[in-house]
């Protein structure tokens, strides 16, 4: 009798186990429907039941709800009331579903579960591997739905120089404007230079004299820090008219050139070698992480050092006294002082070659770099979120700083904006930190590190080539800045480099370049 | 005889029933994801997926093997995962007969517990407090190392340094919970063979290795076997975060290596080519380790 019992109970358990799990597998499908049904279901009833004000605004298109992949961000987490999303339905009648990124391996999953969602923030490196294999529409066959998109890339050439694929389509259109955040400048102490009379390095040299003598009187300082390790080659590099790897020659951009095999990168490396044997940049160097480099800075550890433009505010807030400035980059070679070429954004936006809301879907992109979307998405509404002061828009009290805008409405957040008012941004950066951001801009090389972008088969032909290379060209350049491989050798290696198949490389992207320079003519 | 195969069927059906849910997840999430080593003799479509993808055969085998880093990391995966073995498998059997051997019952449980915490640390936290105290600049050990009078030394910086830095701080990690398994197997020692062994005169020292050692030869083996399998397995996350460009040489692994080609490079095929010849270097590992226990010994896994 027991066992019957306990036989009975097993046997629910299991069906009610089952029935769980057959349950949840049937949901996920039905998920994806009610946005098919919503459809034709949105009737004009619809709307004017929800949609009171609709009616005020002159012909709105009839609603529709996308779904939009974007970042997942833990330092402004997308919340369903941000005003952006609000924004746009108001603007479009379009309701926005964000599906969020939980990590790098979630769009390669989002592809291949065959149900991705309607529009798509993606990396460039993302498109160039997922476009060519059918997973985004090719937008340069929609432009004329487009109005505002067309012009924008019409303003735009370096960035439709971009996100042509080799063979003309379009799988996804960059952003612009919000990338000044994310370029990386030079930075000093202002006030220890001041206080011991020290003037703003010119040249390579005079920042080894500078470093020298600053070391001298904090004997237990490391003057210069950065914190990129080995990629701080990228930042600094530029200030020597080069970057560490392949990049259009800065003399004549037409040309590919691979920046090692340049004299001026020895000179580079070899800076770096006698900084770090003379204690002028920290030995830990190529592992220091944010925080490490964070603490020299604030604590009169290092004067000097290469960083993101945004820094400069973060360190100054946490500086008990004394101020870091921007610092025009100290030239290395040639006779002009140049940073990376840089204020691009590497975000974009791609539509799924599956979506059903295919015309909605343009009609959101159209919208964000509309002239009005622009305005709209980077500062909210007049009342909403800023008042006009004597011509001048002011944020309300609410928002603090600039990273505000972010957390509270998700204004400057990936996937809610096309073409980014960066004044918006600075009307929250403080006066005197503005400065750095107008400085920057006069410095950059003419070209940037950005590889023109290569065809399916040119990518599987030096995809293990440039993994091998780099492998040899890290290992080898660390060697050299820690004093392991001596400077006198640098000829040597830069021959080493040449087994490496170097020549395949750099013609496959002179023939990427070719393509590029002529599909843009 | 069939009647009976039936009758046991259904006198035990309860407890087959109860198998059910077992079997489907190893089905489900266990063999069916095998069919996705298909993708290695593909040019693998994420979008397309499996069945449109072109079928190349060995392409991404050939590529690996004419691939002159393949050697370099290969060995290092090899020496790494050896070092590990040699000095990993030890540790938690002479820590466990230490336990076993503590006879202040209190403090015994309380080092116990204290030395299964580690183990739930994440890698990322042990590779970052690592970072932290081995810094040439501002790490606790090195201005330990410079108030004793010596130059401070760069350990991350230098190839040399990584392997013992990786076994160490694994070592730290596992030993205490590897001892759980070892101290099942001793408290199952029948306490007369200890009273025997004392009657004919054996000391503390000739019962550790006459009774204790023999009472746990079984356990051994089996942890040997399985370890042998995982020589190749080394967690990908320790060595690409506390590798850098300067220690290539040595932390380069088939893990680094498969993730910067594989899920950076976008190579899904490429990658799942290196992991399936992985796959099957580890289980002849395995194989052979268990056909010599069985000559030997008479303990194997099957």
């Amino acid at each position: 009798m027991k066992n019957a019992k306990f036989a009975f109970l097993a046997v629910i358990c299991m069906v009610l186990l089952l029935a769980a799990c057959s349950n949840s597998n049937n949901n996920t499908k039905p998920a994806s429907t009610p946005s098919k049904t919503d459809q034709p279901a949105a009737t004009p009833d619809d709307s004017s039941n929800e949609q009171p004000k609709a009616s005020d605004k002159p012909a709105l298109p009839e609603p529709a709800t996308i779904r939009l992949f974007t970042e997942n961000s833990t330092a402004w987490p997308v919340k369903p009331d941000w005003g952006v999303w609000k924004w746009i339905k108001e603007e479009t009648n379009i309701t926005i579903e964000p599906v969020l990124a939980t990590g790098p391996e979630s769009l390669a999953l989002a592809i291949s579960s065959g149900d991705m969602p309607d529009v798509l923030s993606v990396f460039p490196g993302d498109v160039q591997k997922y476009g060519p294999q059918g997973a985004f529409i090719d937008l340069a066959q929609h432009l004329d739905q487009m109005p505002n998109v067309k012009a924008y890339l019409d303003s735009k050439p370096d960035v439709k120089e971009r996100v042509l694929s080799p063979t003309g389509e379009m799988f996804s259109i960059l952003n612009d404007g919000a990338g000044e955040g994310s370029q990386t400048v030079w930075m000093y102490r202002e006030d220890i230079f001041k206080k011991h009379n020290l003037a703003e390095p010119k040249t390579w040299d005079d920042l080894y004299a500078t470093a020298k003598k600053l070391k001298e009187l904090y004997p237990d300082s490391y003057p210069f820090a950065f914190r990129h390790g080995l990629n701080t080659l990228n930042f600094i590099g530029p200030s020597f008219g080069i970057y560490p790897e392949m990049h259009p020659d800065a003399k004549d951009p037409s040309k590919m050139k691979y920046g090692l095999q340049d004299p001026a990168a020895k000179t580079m490396v070899g800076m770096l070698n006698k900084f770090l044997e003379e204690g002028l940049i920290p030995p830990d160097w190529l592992t220091m992480d944010y925080k490490a480099w964070a603490q020299f800075m604030t604590t009169n550890k290092s004067f000097i050092a290469v960083q993101f433009i945004g820094q400069i505010e973060i360190i100054n807030s946490q500086l008990a006294e004394g101020t870091l400035k921007f610092m025009v980059p100290p030239i290395g070679a040639g006779d002009q002082p140049y940073l990376a070429k840089s204020g691009f954004e590497n975000y974009g936006l791609a539509v799924s070659s599956t979506t059903k809301n295919l015309d909605a879907s343009l009609r959101y992109l159209d919208y964000i770099f509309s002239a009005k979307g622009r305005d709209i998405q980077s500062w909210g509404k007049e009342g909403e979120t800023y008042t006009v002061e004597g011509g001048k828009r002011k944020f309300n009290a609410n928002y603090k700083e600039a990273n505000d805008l972010r957390v509270q409405s998700g204004i400057q957040t990936a996937g809610t904006y096309g073409w980014f008012d960066f004044e918006a941004w600075l009307a929250l950066v403080k006066e005197e930190e503005q400065a750095s951001y107008r400085e920057a801009p006069k410095y950059r090389l003419n070209v940037s590190n950005i590889l023109p972008v290569l065809t399916t088969e040119e990518a599987a032909t030096v995809s293990v080539l440039n993994d091998q290379i780099w492998k040899f060209w890290t290992g080898e350049v660390t060697k050299f800045i820690f004093g392991d491989r001596d400077m006198s050798e640098w000829e040597t290696f830069v021959k080493e480099l040449d087994k490496y198949d170097i020549a395949t490389i750099q013609s496959t992207y002179q023939t990427a370049l070719d393509r590029l320079l002529a599909n843009t003519k | 005889m069939k009647s009976s195969i039936i009758k046991r069927f259904k006198r035990d059906r309860i407890y087959l029933l109860l198998l059910v849910p077992l079997l489907l997840y190893y089905a489900l999430f266990r063999y069916a994801p095998m069919f996705g080593i298909a993708v290695s003799f593909l040019d693998y479509n994420l979008f397309k997926g499996f069945w449109a993808s072109d079928w190349v055969g060995l392409k991404h085998y050939n590529m690996f093997i004419n691939n002159p880093d393949a050697w370099n990391i290969i060995r290092n995966t090899l020496v790494l995962g050896g070092l590990k073995l040699l000095f990993l498998y030890p540790a938690p059997i002479i820590l466990a007969i230490l336990f076993h051997e503590m006879r202040w019952k209190k403090y015994r449980r309380f080092v116990q517990t204290v030395s299964y915490m580690p183990f739930f640390l994440s890698s990322v936290v042990v590779s970052s407090i690592l970072i932290m105290l081995l810094s040439p600049s501002t790490g606790w050990i090195n201005q330990l190392i410079v108030s004793l009078g010596f130059e401070p030394i760069y350990f991350l910086q230098q190839s040399e340094w990584f392997r013992p830095i990786y076994i160490g701080s694994d070592i730290w990690q596992h030993v205490g919970f590897g001892t759980i398994i070892y101290l099942a197997a001793l408290s199952s020692i029948d306490p007369q063979l200890y009273e025997a062994a004392k009657i004919d005169g054996a000391g503390r020292w000739k019962q550790t290795l006459h009774v204790t050692l023999p009472g746990i030869v079984p356990a051994m083996v089996i942890v040997f076997i399985l370890q042998i399998g995982g020589i190749l397995e080394l967690s990908f996350d320790k060595a690409f975060l506390l590798g850098n460009t300067a220690t290539l040489e040595t932390s380069d692994i088939i893990s680094t290596y498969v993730y910067r080609i594989g899920i950076l490079g976008g190579s899904f095929s490429y990658a799942a080519a290196i992991d399936l010849s992985m796959a099957v270097i580890s289980f002849l590992f395995i194989y052979s380790a268990n056909k010599v226990s069985r000559r030997v010994g008479e303990t194997s896994l099957w």
